[in-house]
């Protein structure tokens, strides 16, 4: 198994009680969170935060644009003080700060963060930006999720997941900047709004992790309350070859 | 690994030919006839110009204290390119334009000399400070934008 899918695998594993999978400590390909708006990606990424801060090891590096308006409710348990503290976040309020964060990520002192998480790139994306800046962008995540992996030292490295806002099929505009993006993040996480769910608000979410495992599928569902539940997928046992077309993933 | 990443990793056919030719070269000093061709074969007229440049020296290997890395490769127009040591990402046009744009090549001549230099161990190394390396990675995206 991949760390870095993991993360976000055990975030997402909550509703299950079965937990016989062994945990390893090896960062797994960089993953991208893809989803409409208010598909739950902030909440996803901030409950792979808190797994992640669970694990003992380095603190989490949380980077948004803005802070977090609320906390995904329904997992006391785990939203612990000591979790929380080892959550750094920063906010860049621009591209521009958002590179110089990242080209400078080196000159940082303290322990390296054991997983790298970036909310909302799209709102980094704005304005002209070629392809070329595009991927510099993308790279230098690898690259400064590379580098903390580095300082951690061998046997275990540093996570990396960013969300990215998509829109809704039809708009092409993103095609290019979305393949680009691919091409750095292989694994891929996407969110989908399923009205067949259970519960008021339900999600669609499919992992494929790149080529380097099977796909898998839960449903996220957000009560009127806030809180979140996650379950398996029910077609995950049944046949897997019929729900292949009804996934937005591949190439535009 | 079973699944060529394309931003990340090579594909698996020239991670060996690569690994063969470190190995050739260990032994021999110089890498085999076959190799080249293999390499032609794969990379079409980048392989001649990123040997050119290995055989230039034109590649840097840029560190600082923290550990942490980069690639300057002097082209042949005199100008130079960042490469990232993680993964795939080139400063030049043509990285821009017939593998991120047009996909069409795997990698650009300079990412491939980084590649090849490694193996021929022909680097040239330059220590920098934190700061500095910093400013490297930064100014080269201030001048691209």
């Amino acid at each position: 198994m991949l760390r870095m899918a993991e993360a976000l695998r055990r975030a997402l594993n909550l509703g299950s009680s079965a937990e016989s999978e062994e945990y390893t400590t090896e960062a797994g390909p960089p993953l991208l969170l893809l989803g409409g708006p208010g598909s739950g990606k902030t909440s996803l990424l901030f409950t792979a935060a808190l797994e992640a801060a669970g694990e003992g090891r380095g603190p989490i590096l949380f980077l948004t644009q803005r802070p977090l308006q609320s906390l995904p409710r329904g997992r006391g348990a785990v939203l612990d003080p000591l979790r929380l503290q080892k959550i750094r976040f920063q906010y860049p309020p621009s591209t521009h700060e958002l590179l110089q964060l990242l080209c400078s990520a080196h000159e940082a002192r303290g322990p390296a963060p054991s997983l790298l998480l970036l909310d909302g790139l799209e709102e980094y994306l704005v304005g002209d930006w070629g392809p070329q800046e595009v991927a510099y962008l993308a790279a230098l995540l690898l690259d400064t999720a590379a580098h903390f992996s580095h300082q951690i030292g061998p046997g275990h490295g540093c996570g990396l997941i960013v969300a990215l806002q998509i829109q809704e099929e039809g708009d092409s505009g993103d095609a290019l900047q979305l393949s680009l993006l691919q091409r750095y993040f292989p694994a891929q996480c996407w969110l989908q709004v399923d009205a067949q769910g259970p519960g008021q608000h339900c999600l669609r979410a499919c992992l494929d992790p790149g080529g380097q495992g099977p796909r898998a599928e839960w449903w996220v569902a957000f009560q009127p309350d806030g809180e979140m539940t996650v379950t398996p997928w029910p077609a995950q046992t049944g046949n897997p070859s019929s729900d292949k077309g009804s996934s937005s993933e591949g190439q535009p | 690994m079973a699944v060529a990443l394309p931003g990340v990793t090579l594909p698996s056919v020239v991670e060996e030919l690569l690994s063969e030719m470190a190995a050739a070269v260990q032994e021999n000093a110089q890498i085999p006839d076959e190799h080249l061709l293999s390499l032609k074969f794969i990379f079409g007229s980048s392989a001649i110009q990123a040997l050119d440049l290995v055989d230039r020296q034109s590649i840097t290997l840029i560190s600082s204290p923290s550990g942490r890395r980069v690639y300057q490769v002097l082209g042949s127009s005199g100008r130079t390119y960042l490469c990232l040591a993680s993964c795939h990402y080139c400063s030049c046009p043509a990285f821009a334009f017939s593998v991120l744009r047009k996909n069409d090549s795997l990698l650009c001549k300079h990412l491939l000399a980084v590649y090849l230099s490694q193996v021929t161990r022909t680097c040239r190394q330059l220590k920098v400070s934190d700061k500095q390396l910093t400013d490297i990675l930064f100014t080269k995206k201030k001048q691209e934008a």
